[in-house]
């Protein structure tokens, strides 16, 4: 069964993209992460045009980072001023990153950009992940204990900057700028790389801001929600690359795999998950950086002018 | 008296051998010249959210045939269906510091976006370079010029021509420009007709069909007529909706996002229970 795309100009099997939906949501269910990382490179891999790819991607962040953000405020595990500071640096960084699309586009380099982007992240997140996690797994299986990445009463250069927030649900006094600073990096990078950037937050947020791991999570899909919603505006009003079919095949497939994903999810050991997810993470950096080292097949591309009819 | 008597036969033989030669001489310059009519069975096309491509067949007939059967082969007729042509910028990768990135570019100006050929012979049979490329019959014959914005490339045809060249490669991979060497068959003396397929990917735009009849190399006449593509029910209010209202269709797209995932938030805790 085919369904023809409004924005992407091409008929595709509803099927396909159902199961790449559900498939992409059972494996952020499972991992706790957006998908958006395995989602945009497996539309463009399937012909999607990478800028249709990216802004109907962030449409699908909406839809998975409301539904994990909900359960998450229920447990009250979203810290919201925090999350409203890095937000409003998300905002700026998600504007000047479709301002980048729209850039990178006209000059042809959109594609290597992104690539290069998700080689670079993924590949220093992933690596990042493994090592951390075998440690972790290493250590639980020697019977010894995990090494706390918080100790009271440590002061870092963080602590010397001015506009000072207290924030109560995470216990800190800190400077209003790293968070906000931190929004407006992963905003940029998740609008140029259609994805919600928690797997880039979550790290900063634990190392740098010192957040206790319980809001983490929750804090970060909080504010993804917001920033993922104002990308999806500006993508379809800057560069009208939001294909709303292909949002809803890949929304109505995701719901229904995260569920699952999260029930898998719960069977799985702690160590074990971050574990597979690191060899995710990068198997898909490799992938992408694999192509952009090996002579392609084709040398030439082409692609029309804007406001084609 | 004898001289009369032959006379007479020989001024009759001479007046009906002159009337003949007159009458042939009349006949040459009297008749008919042949010329093309046609149609096309579709004038509009309507991309629904069901399309996935469709036929259109453009049939014709030769007014004045002399052809004496359908198999003679005295007429060439070649149907060339065209896309609106829009500029294209044609990018070239190159490898710089281990990564293959694109390095040049050339815009060219106009270029089809869609061009399936029929004929009733490979072209190059049909008629000549000068008629080809006088009425843009064919790939190679298509006029595309370069166009101002054109990035680290000498202005070398050689060079233009490589980048022409795999643009119609890639349409090809596509199936956007399509040939069919022997598309076009005759039906009878003057009865012709010839199938074009238009693929799911089709640009979206008015197309135009062109009918071109030969003889000898030469082009007799041709006829020319439009087809319309266009979206059509929900395709084209969702289409005119990103277009022309975006915040609007910007703020569906999120709504329906939103409500969807807390939809299935709340529903899995209902299912958990």
């Amino acid at each position: 069964m085919h369904v023809y795309l409004p924005i992407a100009e091409m008929p595709v099997n509803v099927l396909v993209f159902l199961s790449l939906g559900a498939a992409v949501g059972f494996l952020s269910g499972l991992f706790g992460v957006g998908g958006g990382f395995l989602l945009t490179p497996l539309l463009i891999f399937l012909g999607i045009p990478p800028a249709v790819a990216v802004g109907t991607g962030a449409a699908h962040i909406v839809a998975s980072s409301v539904s994990g953000a909900v359960t998450q405020y229920q447990r009250n595990n979203v810290d919201v001023k925090m999350g409203l500071v890095m937000m409003a640096g998300g905002l700026a960084g998600t504007f000047i990153g479709v301002e980048a699309v729209r850039l990178l586009r006209k000059s042809g380099q959109f594609d290597v950009t992104v690539s290069l982007i998700y080689v670079t992240f993924l590949g220093v997140i992933g690596g990042l992940m493994l090592i951390e996690s075998l440690t972790a797994w290493s250590n639980t299986r020697t019977g010894g204990t995990s090494a706390s990445s918080r100790r009271s009463g440590q002061h870092s250069w963080v602590d010397g900057l001015p506009i000072k927030m207290r924030f109560n649900r995470s216990k800190l006094y800190i400077s209003a700028i790293p968070p906000a600073v931190i929004g407006m990096f992963v905003g940029f990078l998740a609008a140029i790389m259609g994805i919600g950037g928690g797997f880039i937050m979550i790290p900063a947020m634990i190392y740098l801001l010192r957040m206790p791991a319980a809001v983490v999570v929750g804090t970060s899909l909080f504010q993804i929600v917001f920033v993922a919603a104002f990308a999806t505006l500006l993508h379809a009003v800057q560069n009208r690359t939001v294909d709303i079919v292909l949002a809803m095949l890949l929304i109505a497939g995701g719901v229904f795999g995260a569920q699952f994903g999260a029930l898998a999810g719960e069977r799985l050991r702690n160590e074990n998950m971050r574990i597979l997810l690191a060899a995710l993470v990068l198997i898909v950096a490799v992938r992408i950086g694999v192509d952009l080292v090996l002579p392609p097949a084709e040398l030439y591309s082409f692609s029309g002018m804007q406001g084609g009819s | 008296m004898k001289r009369r008597a032959w006379s007479l036969p020989a001024f009759a033989i001479a007046l009906l051998l002159g009337m003949s030669a007159t009458r042939a001489i009349a006949a040459a310059v009297d008749a008919p010249r042949e010329t093309v009519e046609a149609d096309v069975s579709t004038r509009s096309v309507s991309i629904t959210s069901g399309f996935t491509g469709t036929e259109i067949i453009i049939f014709g007939t030769v007014e004045n045939s002399r052809q004496p059967s359908a198999e003679a082969g005295t007429y060439d007729v070649v149907v060339v269906v065209e896309g609106t042509p829009a500029p294209v910028v044609v990018r070239r990768k190159a490898r710089a510091g281990g990564l293959w990135i694109n390095s040049s570019s050339i815009r060219f100006a106009s270029f089809p976006s869609y061009y399936a050929i029929a004929s009733t012979r490979p072209i190059d049979e049909v008629s000549d370079i000068a008629v080809l490329n006088k009425n843009e019959i064919g790939f190679g014959h298509v006029r595309m010029m370069p166009s101002g914005s054109s990035r680290n490339v000498a202005t070398d045809p050689a060079e233009i021509a490589k980048f022409r060249e795999a643009v119609i490669r890639l349409k090809q991979r596509d199936g956007l420009y399509v040939t069919a060497d022997y598309g076009v068959s005759f039906i009878g003396r003057s009865l012709f007709r010839s199938t074009i397929t238009l693929p799911p990917n089709v640009p979206v735009g008015a197309l135009t069909a062109r009918v071109y009849l030969l003889k000898d190399r030469a082009l007799l006449s041709s006829y020319r007529s439009k087809v319309e593509l266009e979206r059509a029910g929900l395709e084209r209010f969702l289409h005119a909706a990103a277009y022309d209202a975006p915040i609007f269709y910007a703020a569906a797209t999120i709504v329906l996002a939103a409500l969807a995932g807390m939809a299935s938030a709340f529903a899995f805790r209902l299912a958990r229970r």
